[in-house]
């Protein structure tokens, strides 16, 4: 059809401008969702994968009680494109030299392990080294205490069992090396294929078999699906998010990135909402002309959803365009930060809803009103007669925001997340109402003139329609931007708070009652304060309120802490770290009771009042429950389930003392005296855990500015946008004032001024609106505790009113060099 | 050199005198004249129409007249002022005070009231009671029933009216209009003209005016050609 054709190219070009604000807008939008997107998801791997470490693996499938893992499930995992290695570990007895001692095998195959290295030395006082092996058959690695302990030299032949494996390395660090309280005896690591020979595993022995996976995330999944229905209870599969202080972090890390992603959605959104409205608006000559033309209102509908469907295809190209390169790079930069390797890759399922949003954004806001352009007499639209227009812009912004919200929704799959958001944009569409009725009540009576201030403040009022428009969109902007900025500060902030610089890092445990003086004046003559000593009683939970506790927790319900003994403990005080949340402390003259944490309380079922029995030895102790406690177990402090008050049921039964300090790298030395001093007392060493902790959460740190800093440049693009869309407007009235002798300084200063107000109202709103989704985003999704962030809170509106005053500026630049009637005539 | 001098009769003292102007366009490696050397003088209270084609320089002649731009070569005098010698705020300050504009597209703010459009000189100017000097300026242009119109409700004589309002909010000493009937219908023409030469009695106010329009420039005292950026000085009529 050539009428509708050359019709079209009329379409196009009477308008370019406008094409030109919505592509680039459509553009911009894709290009930072896109970017965030796939940075995001990038981001979220590679952290999983860096954690990974910790298990050596992406998962661990676990089989305690002594039976093997069948090798068919490896081969299943293997057909699927998955990696395997495989473990045992056992306590056994060493002989080297003259002597004998309790180790801790860690036996390994060719593959382990699969993520992370072992830190290892190929003779004592040579370089460390990094490698992604383990020991050779016929070969052991040995840790540095041990060779001491033994008198070792790296050559030397040591027995385990029947088997005679020569001394090849020391083993100073592994990857999985966890916290695990059983594993006290000295670590030593061998080649999994040397386990039979070594005739020390018989039927009952306790041994754990470990089997290590790594691969594509579908294909874990796929082949977890596959293992589950084979898995039996003494079987347990683990993923870096099941341990508890990390996969704290990193889920929080994981809906930090979340969040960033969907407030880019929605920062896109505002964008292309702005820059399509706009061009709606600036249609209207062009549709009057097209019906005088004799085009039917459903051709014209037609024209203008296919010239849609064309922009938001060249859009979206275009921001992939921008997106992959720069994308590219940031995968780069990552890999230099974090010093590993990061694979280029595209997640289409992260980029699909994002993408969507953009092109949803511009027909939701520019098909509507052009759509109900077409019903309207042609000379009502040249004329724009009062009344016709506007009217129901508010249900088109309400069903454009329904679609975008669903978006986010299908983005994030987070409900909190996106009521939290939009709870933040109801709160800050109220107050902006409000303070529109306020602005319109008090500037009305304000007239202009030669001040600056009052030229400003016109401004604001004459262009309210506008500045509002404007301020609503700036807020929201800052918003968005503040939400991110408020919650990554109290992230941080908590984790710093969770590790903080002088975490204990050593644990002694197994003290007799009476070395515990010693102990602590061995510790107090070299400078080492250590934290709280807490005695410790082994027993195990099997009776609530006189019924077995088998009977009464059902066995589906796999409580952990039933299956094996507990560590009992009394207290006086409370550690700083617990906090009550139901009942009372024991206090001073009370002797009975017992205290429980409260995740566990809530498992057993139990509450204050019910009557806990305990087995301890041959002796058996019944106590109610006076108090629930919450306790961080990721504090790296002694923790404990049950305590109860000194002097109670604990006293007299057979106790050993425990605590933790924390020990500078350069003191390091005294361990080894201490253990010469001390030698039945076990020494934990977690200073490795805690750093590999702390670096984690740094690299989870630095990936949170870096989709903040991202975030704060698309704002700033989105809000340069906003401006240019009314740059026009605005340089046309500044070169009329300039005609009519407005003075070029006047000029610059109440357009500053105007500007820097809007920025300010805009900053106050959107700090306002921030802390509303942050209270509830806290409360629901990040675990914290809501603060206020005054700090933070403060120098955001004062930032928004300078950037809004530069851009003013920026903005008046062509006003300021053009003689006025040159840029009149260009504009017109 | 075009013998200028005053007409007997009227208040010899010119109020503008242009001497030898010429004005360049710096197009990359070459430049390109627009005006060259052309010399004036305007007597206090005289209407000047500038004729010519399209492209000729008769906008560019208006806007240097009127110091909204500076010139390559020669001197603008208003007032007794040079222009060129004046700083840009000198030159805005000259303006607000006692310089009109009429534009062939109006050049109302849309998002601005028929009222505020007609306050925005007055405010700048600082004058007393802006909004009722210009409700007054409106209802003698006829449209004190359209104060609170934005310029898309007007039709485009409404629109120059309140222009005209505009240009006259702060008595100024000279205006300057660009072709201000060229967008509008001869019947509706014919209102601007008169209301233009009303208010150019009644104020004394000097016109100069860029115009196509026949019988626009016939009820000027005088008429300048302009052919390619030359005054020519031959088809100098004065009425």
């Amino acid at each position: 059809m050539s009428a509708s054709r050359s019709i079209g190219s009329i379409a196009r070009d009477w308008r370019q401008r406008d094409v030109k604000v919505v592509l680039s807008a459509l553009v911009i939008a894709v290009a930072t969702v896109a970017i965030i997107a796939l940075f995001a998801s990038q981001l979220q791997r590679t952290l999983i994968t860096s954690a990974s470490a910790f298990l050596a693996g992406d998962r661990q499938l676990e089989a305690e009680h002594g039976v093997p893992i069948p090798s068919q499930w490896r081969e299943e995992a293997r057909n699927r494109g998955l990696r395997t290695a495989r473990m045992v570990e056992f306590a056994t007895m060493l002989a080297g030299g003259e002597r004998f001692q309790l180790v801790s095998v860690k036996a390994v195959s060719d593959n382990y392990p699969l993520r992370g290295q072992i830190e290892y030395q190929n003779a004592a006082g040579s370089d460390r080294q990094m490698v992604a092996r383990g020991p050779r058959p016929g070969e052991i690695w040995v840790n540095p205490r041990l060779m001491r302990l033994l008198e070792l030299e790296v050559g030397d032949a040591v027995e385990i069992g029947n088997l005679t494996l020569s001394v090849s390395g020391l083993l100073l660090r592994e990857p999985d090396g966890g916290f695990n309280m059983s594993a006290l005896a000295p670590r030593v690591m061998m080649h999994a294929d040397d386990v039979p020979a070594t005739g020390v595993i018989q039927e009952g022995s306790r041994v754990e078999y470990v089997n290590l996976f790594a691969g594509e995330g579908s294909a874990l999944e796929g082949f977890y699906q596959w293992l589950q229905p084979r898995l039996g209870p003494s079987h347990e599969w683990e993923s870096i998010r099941d341990g508890a202080t990390l996969s704290d972090a990193l889920e929080r890390a994981e809906r930090f990135l979340l969040l960033g992603g969907s407030i880019a959605v929605l920062l896109a959104s505002v964008a292309v909402a702005v820059a399509s409205r706009q061009y709606a608006v600036g249609q209207r000559d062009t549709v009057a002309l097209l019906k005088t033309l004799g085009l039917p209102g459903y051709r014209i509908a037609r024209l203008y959803m296919a010239r849609l469907l064309v922009w938001g295809a060249v859009g979206t190209i275009g921001g992939l365009l921008v997106a992959l390169p720069v994308y590219a790079f940031l995968n780069n930069l990552m890999a230099r930060v974090l010093e590993q390797e990061v694979p280029f890759a595209v997640d289409v399922p992260a980029l699909a809803p994002a993408l969507a949003t953009a092109v949803v954004a511009l027909f939701a806001f520019a098909y509507p009103p052009i759509r109900r352009l077409r019903n309207v007499p042609a000379m009502r639209v040249l004329r724009s007669q009062p009344g016709e227009s506007g009217g129901k812009a508010w249900t088109d912004i309400l069903v454009a925001m329904v679609a975008i919200f669903a978006l986010v929704w299908l983005y994030a799959r987070e409900i909190t997340l996106v009521l939290a958001l939009i709870g933040g944009l109801v709160a800050l569409l109220a107050v902006l109402a409000l303070l529109a009725w306020t602005m319109v009540m008090a500037l009305r009576r304000v007239h202009g003139g030669g001040n600056a201030w009052r030229l400003a403040l016109v401004g604001l009022y004459r262009h309210r329609r506008a500045s509002l428009s404007q301020m609503a969109v700036f807020a929201m902007t800052l918003m968005l931007a503040s939400t991110l900025i408020l919650v990554r500060t109290s992230l941080l902030a908590d984790w710093q708070a969770q590790l903080p610089e002088q975490t204990p890092n050593h644990f002694l445990i197994n003290i007799a009652p009476g070395a515990v003086d010693d102990v602590e004046s061995f510790w107090q003559q070299r400078g080492q304060g250590l934290d709280a000593l807490y005695p410790m009683v082994r027993g195990r939970l099997t009776e609530i309120n006189g019924e077995p506790v088998r009977q009464v927790v059902s066995k589906d319900d796999s409580v952990n802490a039933l299956n094996r003994e507990l560590n009992l403990t009394w207290m006086e005080t409370l550690p700083e770290d617990n906090r009550i949340v139901a009942g009372q402390w024991l206090n001073d003259q009370q002797s009975e009771g017992v205290s429980v944490e409260a995740e566990l309380a809530a498992e057993l079922g139990v509450d204050v009042g019910d009557v806990l029995g305990f087995t301890v030895g041959s002796e058996t102790i019944a106590e109610p429950i006076t108090s629930i406690r919450t306790v961080q177990w990721e504090s790296m402090k002694p923790n404990f389930y049950m305590a109860f008050p000194p002097g109670g049921a604990l006293e007299g039964l057979p106790a050993t003392w425990i605590t933790s300090f924390y020990l500078p790298p350069d003191q390091k030395p005294a361990l080894n005296e201490f253990t010469r001093q001390f030698p039945t007392v076990s020494l934990l060493e977690v200073d490795h855990i805690i750093e590999r902790i702390q670096q984690i959460v740094r690299q989870v740190t630095q990936a949170i500015e870096a989709i903040l800093a991202l975030i704060l440049a698309a704002s700033l693009v989105v809000m340069a946008a906003v401006v240019s869309a009314t740059l026009q407007d605005r340089q046309r009235e500044g070169a009329l004032l300039r005609t009519l002798g407005g003075r070029q300084s006047l000029l610059v200063r109440s357009t500053m001024l105007e500007f820097g107000l809007a920025g300010l109202l805009a900053g106050i709103l959107g700090v306002l609106a921030a802390e509303t989704a942050v209270w509830a985003l806290q409360y629901r999704m990040f675990g914290g505790e809501f603060r206020w962030h005054w700090q933070v809170a403060l120098p955001i509106p004062l930032v928004s009113a300078v950037v809004l005053a530069i851009l003013g500026r920026w903005q008046l630049r062509p006003v300021l060099s053009v003689s006025p009637m040159l840029l009149l005539r260009r504009l017109e | 050199m075009t013998d200028l001098s005053a007409a007997p009769g009227k208040p010899s003292e010119p109020i503008l005198t242009v001497t030898n102007l010429t004005q360049r366009v710096d197009l990359g490696r070459e430049s390109l004249t627009i005006l060259q050397g052309v010399s004036l003088q305007i007597k206090r209270s005289e209407s000047v129409a500038i004729v010519g084609r399209s492209g000729s320089g008769k906008t560019t002649l208006l806007g240097l007249l009127a110091g909204l731009d500076t010139p390559s070569e020669g001197e603008v005098v208003l007032e007794g002022k040079t222009i060129s010698r004046l700083s840009e705020d000198q030159r805005a300050a000259l303006r607000a005070r006692r310089v009109g504009f009429v534009f062939q597209s109006f050049q109302l703010l849309p998002a601005l009231s028929a009222l505020e459009n007609v306050m925005l000189p007055l405010e700048l100017a600082d004058f007393a009671d802006p909004a009722a000097r210009a409700r007054d300026l409106l209802e003698r242009v006829g449209l004190g029933d359209r104060l609170t119109h934005t310029p898309r409700q007007l039709s485009g004589g409404e629109q120059q009216r309140v222009a005209i309002a505009r240009a006259f909010a702060c008595e100024p000493v000279i205006l300057f209009a660009d072709e201000p009937t060229g967008n509008l219908d001869n019947q509706t023409g014919q209102e601007i003209q008169d209301l233009l030469m009303a208010l150019n009695r009644e104020q004394g106010t000097t016109l100069v005016m860029v115009t196509h329009d026949e019988t626009l420039a016939a009820r000027c005292q005088r008429r300048l050609t302009i052919e390619a950026g030359h005054l020519d000085a031959g088809k100098e009529v004065t009425a």
